[in-house]
């Protein structure tokens, strides 16, 4: 918590009226609470001592009662409102905070940490950040001023008896502590496995026709029970405990209220001489109805105390999380990409081995496919060097895992490189701002990933002016434009759950239009019609031909055919280029390229076509 | 309550039976463990009476009027009725979720073998969110039902009914005084407390927008800086978050109104019974029967009986919300879209493996059939390939073969059996079938080659494996055949998933395989190993490839050619070419996209 609160402090900062108040609220509503039993007390001894001023007593201590208790309610009303409200408050800044720094880490960034994990930050840490700072203040100001006024009012009145009935309070007070961390660890623990029945359930709906298919029905359904077993093991150990803790209360309650009339017996005095009245004894009781229940509950605001500012810890690590790719120091102002001519001098790009990679504690790092599963540092490019002059066509081929994606991340701007290796129109990449070299970049990647707004806010994503003309000439140029007619509303159709599914092929054309919407300089397409079929595709690179006209532009294609038109083509092999040149020279070397294009054009001579 | 359907709510009070009864049979088993718990709340419900009477009479006897003796026995008697109710209190609350959590493992088991055994048919309309709701969230809310439900709302009017009798009993005036009032500020906080459901239900539907937003914008936060979108997105952000902000600090409005006015409630009876009960002791003490005690009884039990009134609107509106949710169980349970098991099964003693469709047409929307009169023969042990454009319905026959569709007319028999009259677990173990999209389930690379069969030795498994070249790709795993599989197998090439679905076939040895080739790329040191694979799977077997590569077509005995749902073309690699037809400008596409 001490290593936390600097992280925190100037969020409170900016609420601090609003604390400060909120606080001072709790303590005038605990005190003007406290009074009540006084008035209690006044009121049973009036009417004990009885006599004819009695009914004047007994009237004004019920007044005072009914007084105190709107007084407190609206005191209490505005307190919580405050401390609470503002909680809310400090949780909104932090997640706009937190989400600001997300947009600025890079792509590697959201690599290593997988979606989830960053989401549990935003969701399950926040929500404990927000107990830590609302109700974990609220509750402890609130038990703490209680116990603080209450004890020595309660001694004022009889201070041997009440030490001897406050005396049990520490021990429930441990066991409640130790019982509330144990309820939530094991409700945390149930919660998790309900995740996890609930992930069973997914995937055999999911994949119902293979479980069908190869009759796995009942492994299936006896996988499922065992996890409901242990759910219910997990609530059940919770509900034990639950039913201890309340069973402890209740007898807190009535052990406290024995002492008193056990220690108060023969001791009471008329109500007309001093000292210890049938009042005073009620009022006693009264004072330790009002702390059984905050000590209850004090348990579980101590473990939401600790669970807050662990949460608050890993909110921390987002922020801290270095920005990889800043804009660099020597602006503004930064200078312009122009016409776009790319040149790779050596490019080199390494891989940390996953295990030395920063990423959030308690995420394992994601491995997924060959490219992650490299054990120790790999490098992914070594010693790169082509060049590109403005408005030409680079031709990449390599097999997967080759370093064809990074090199063109490098050059979008979207992955760390070292200074000195990537030039474009004679500028280092590293003294241009990311902003500005993004914006000079047309890139469709391998995953189409479209964002559930309207198809048309998709295609302008990059160019949000962009004309509707200009949103239909790119769909056109995609071929997109055929299938919108399957959409019920066209271009305005919602994409993603709430609106209509697209094929991946669907995704890659729209994609590529978003990419031809922004009309930069350059543009790279990375694979980018993998999924559509090859009719489809050959005719898209057809019409793309007239718009990359002056414009540089990087292919990456499975299909050498599709590279030949390329005025260079290089060929990549473990991040070094093996090859370079054009069709003809390749196919004229005799190397790699010629054994794939070979290997390729041998399928159709095998097939005996032409 | 604030957002139901009212045109639902007419219907409701029968439902609400028929709910129960439906629940009966799931609850009927958990009768004793219920039962039990009943009596223990009402038992503690007495013991908490009690021990406030006996401190009444503590106080009338010994502290009002000294009449000295009688005070040991009276406080012994508290402390036994203090102990019973502090046992009484949690086992009661014990034994009612112990008989909740039995009868809903249960419903929930029941549940997820009605869902497995539904047909595929019904798998394709239904979203698997929906029902993964189902099994889990609705589940949830009848479980809530039970530990906060039936019983103890049971018990806690027994206890309220309890409460007002003796109450009665010690004062009626009094106590006519304080029912009164009491509805009247009941009924307030009653009316904040649905303010405060509806305020919650606002920021629960702010905040999946929120989520919504956050994982959208987290999974391709790379798209928002390739686009330069970051000042957008985070302004759509701020937008966002500040929307949930404001639901909450509606929430927060009600909430603290609620809980100063649950307080205040109190301390106004308190005070309602000290005016009122005081100004009667003071009149005439004798005559109605008040004491000192008695007014200190009444505070107590006044205070004793807010809790459970407290808690049954909220116990209440958790009933009301399980019973919506057991309608969408019960629901999902009436649902009968099962395929017919045959009622007079015909088991062929082996199979040998011989195929045939005859004059077979289907559609998954019967107006627009997906195959038209589609026959054709496979014999034992001959490979046999499907080719044709997407969308001809070649997947199709697959799954009608596999019998998770029937045939609207025509036939489709193994070794001579129509499959209709088969059982469908016979049919299903007769045949290997690899779908195009491979699916893994979570656990590790063995698990998923023996899948659910534990008769599956783990040696004859990686043997299976073995011949395949599996091995190959396992050991480039650090665990090995332990490598865990992520969900779906995400964590794995398309290639490697092929390969592991292709041992769990060859593990099984069925004699008819039926294959739906991935259409995926894979780069060609895994295509190579995948052919060699392909051959050792269905050399000797019957084997029905949906193919979509040229060297498995070249490699198989017959080749059909489906188009539109009909079938155009059979016949070998060879004669088809000569022919000049669909298949050869098929075959010319295709090496367009390899060359």
């Amino acid at each position: 918590m001490r290593r936390e609160l600097p992280f925190l402090l100037p969020f409170l900062r900016r609420h601090l009226a609003a604390y400060v108040t909120g606080s001072v609220c709790v303590v005038a509503s605990i005190f003007l609470k406290l009074r009540i039993p006084v008035f209690l007390k006044d009121a049973f001894d009036a009417l004990d001592r009885g006599g004819p001023t009695a009914r004047e007593g007994l009237f004004a201590a019920v007044g005072w009662i009914v007084a105190t208790s709107l007084a407190v309610a609206l005191v209490r009303t505005w307190s919580r409102l405050l401390i609470l409200g503002t909680s809310r408050r400090v949780a909104h800044d932090l997640r706009t905070e937190l989400f600001e720094h997300l947009t600025r880490l890079a792509p590697s960034f959201f690599v290593r940490n997988p979606a989830g994990q960053i989401m549990s930050r935003f969701l399950n840490d926040m929500q404990n950040v927000q107990g830590l700072v609302g109700p974990v203040i609220l509750y402890l100001t609130e038990v703490l001023t209680l116990y603080a006024i209450a004890v020595p009012m309660m001694a004022t009145i009889e201070p041997t008896l009440t030490l001897l009935a406050l005396a049990p309070f520490p021990f429930f007070l441990y066991a409640s502590r130790r019982m509330a961390v144990r309820i939530q660890e094991g409700s945390r623990a149930a919660q998790n496995c309900l995740g996890e029945i609930s992930a069973r359930v997914d995937e055999s709906l999911e994949g119902q026709a293979v479980l069908k298919t190869l009759v796995l029905e009942e492994a299936a359904c006896g996988r499922f029970d065992a996890h409901c077993e242990r759910y219910r093991a997990l609530n059940l150990a919770v509900t034990r405990k639950r039913a201890l803790l309340i069973g402890l209360m209740a007898g807190l309650a009535s052990l406290s209220t024995l002492i008193v009339v056990v220690g108060a017996a023969g001791r009471v005095v008329p109500a007309d001489q001093p000292g210890f009245t049938l009042g005073s004894m009620f009022s006693l009781l009264f004072y330790l109805g009002m702390l059984t229940s905050p000590t209850r509950t004090l348990g579980f605001v101590i473990s939401s105390l600790k669970r807050g500012s662990a949460a608050l810890g890993r909110l921390r690590e987002i922020v801290d999380s270095e920005v990889s790719l800043p804009d660099p120091p020597s602006g503004p102002p930064w200078p312009r990409v122009g016409a776009g001519a790319l040149e790779l001098r050596g490019l080199t790009v390494r891989h940390d081995p996953l295990s030395e990679q920063p990423h959030l504690s308690g995420s394992r790092p994601q491995t997924c496919g060959d490219d992650a599963r490299a054990d120790g540092g790999r490098v992914v490019l070594d010693g790169v060097s082509v060049s590109v002059p403005a408005g030409s066509t680079l031709g990449i081929v390599g097999h997967t895992g080759s370093g064809k994606t990074t090199l063109l991340r490098a050059v979008a701007g979207l992955q760390e490189v070292e200074r000195g290796q990537v030039f474009i129109d004679g500028i280092d990449v590293c003294d241009l701002r990311p902003a500005d070299l993004r914006a000079a970049v047309g890139y469709v990647s391998q995953d189409a990933f479209l964002f559930s707004l309207s198809l048309a806010e998709n295609l302008a994503y990059g160019r949000p002016e962009a004309t509707p003309q200009e949103l239909a000439a790119a769909a056109a140029a995609s071929r997109l434009e055929a299938d919108l007619a399957q959409f019920p509303d066209g271009l305005e159709s919602i994409v993603g759950e709430r609106g209509v599914n697209l094929s991946g092929g669907q995704r890659q054309r729209a994609a590529l239009a978003r990419a031809l919407v922004v009309d930069a300089p350059i543009l790279i397409l990375d694979d980018t019609l993998s999924a559509v079929d090859s009719h489809t595709a050959e005719e898209i690179l057809v019409g793309l031909a007239p718009y990359c006209e002056g414009r540089t532009t990087l292919l990456v294609a499975h299909r050498l055919a599709t590279l030949r038109h390329a005025e260079r083509i290089v060929v990549l092999d473990e991040g070094r280029v093996a090859e370079s040149g054009t069709h003809e020279e390749l196919l004229a070397a005799g190397g790699l390229y010629a054994a794939l294009w070979e290997r390729q054009s041998r399928r159709e001579t095998e097939g005996g076509q032409r | 309550m604030g957002r139901g359907d009212p045109r639902k709510r007419a219907p409701r009070r029968g439902a609400d039976l028929r709910l129960l009864r439906r629940l009966w049979p799931f609850v009927r088993p958990q009768g004793g463990l219920l039962l039990a718990s009943l009596a223990l709340l009402l038992g503690t419900s007495a013991a908490a009476l009690a021990t406030t009477w006996v401190l009444k009479l503590a106080i009338e006897r010994h502290f009002e009027t000294d009449t000295g003796a009688g005070l040991g026995v009276l406080l012994a008697w508290f402390c036994v009725l203090a102990l019973l109710e502090v046992v009484g209190r949690a086992l009661g609350t014990w034994t009612v979720d112990v008989a909740g959590q039995n009868a809903l493992l249960r419903l929930r088991s029941t549940l997820f073998r009605h869902l497995q055994a539904l047909s595929s048919a019904f798998h394709d309309r239904t979203p698997t969110g929906r029902l993964v709701g189902r099994v889990t969230t609705d589940i949830e809310a009848l479980q809530e039902m039970f530990s906060s439900g039936v019983v103890t709302i049971l018990a806690d009017l027994i206890f309220l009914c309890a409460t007002v009798v003796l109450l009665f009993s010690l004062q009626w005036k009094l106590t006519l005084a304080v029912l009164v009032v009491v509805p009247l500020l009941v009924g307030l906080t009653l009316w904040m407390r649905v303010r405060v459901r509806a305020a919650y239900a606002k920021m629960i539907d702010s905040r999946s927008r929120l989520n919504a937003f956050l994982h959208e914008h987290i999974v391709g936060m790379a798209v928002v800086q390739m686009f330069t979108r970051e000042r957008r997105a985070r302004t759509g952000f701020d937008g966002i978050s500040g929307d949930m902000r404001d639901a909450q600090l509606r929430s927060v409005w009600w909430e603290s109104a609620l809980s100063a006015s649950t307080e205040k409630l109190s301390h106004l009876t308190i005070a309602l019974i000290l005016a009122y009960g005081g100004a009667l002791l003071l009149d005439a003490p004798a005559a109605t029967g008040l004491t000192l005690g008695a007014l200190f009884a009444f505070i107590d039990y006044m205070r004793k009986f807010f809790v459970p009134l407290n808690d049954l609107s909220l116990k209440v509106t958790v009933l009301q919300s399980a019973m919506t949710a057991a309608e969408r169980i019960f629901d999902l349970l009436d649902r009968d879209d099962f395929l017919p098991e045959p009622a007079s099964p015909i088991v062929p003693p082996r199979t040998r493996g011989a195929i045939a469709f005859d004059g077979v047409t289907f559609g998954y929307d019967p107006a627009e059939p997906v195959l038209r009169g589609v026959s054709f023969q496979v014999a034992c042990g001959e490979r046999v390939a499907i080719v044709g454009a997407t969308g001809g319905g070649k997947t199709t026959l697959l799954k009608l073969l596999t019998r998770l569709y029937d045939v609207q007319e025509g036939s489709i028999t193994l070794d001579g059996v129509d499959v209709r009259e088969l059982p469908l677990s016979e049919l299903r173990s007769r045949i290997g079938i690899v779908p195009q999209d491979v699916f893994l389930f979570g656990g590790d690379v063995l698990h998923n080659v023996r899948l659910g069969h534990p008769e599956i030795s783990e040696a004859e498994a990686r043997a299976a494996a073995d011949r395949l070249h599996l091995d190959e790709v396992v050991k480039r795993f650090p665990l090995g055949y332990a490598e865990p599989v992520r969900e779906r197998g995400a964590n794995l090439s398309s290639g490697e998933r092929q390969l592991i679905a292709f041992a769990r076939v060859l593990a099984v040895a069925p004699a008819v395989l039926a294959l739906d080739e991935a259409t995926s790329q894979v780069d060609s040191q895994s295509e190579h190993l995948l052919q060699t694979a392909l051959h050792e799977l269905t050399s000797g077997r019957t084997s029905l490839i949906i193919a979509h590569r040229l060297s498995t077509v070249r490699d198989v005995d017959r080749i059909l050619v489906i188009e539109r749902g009909r079938l155009i073309e059979e016949g070998t690699h060879e004669e088809l070419l000569r022919e000049g037809g669909a298949y050869a400008r098929l075959h010319e596409l295709q090496f367009d996209e390899n060359g």
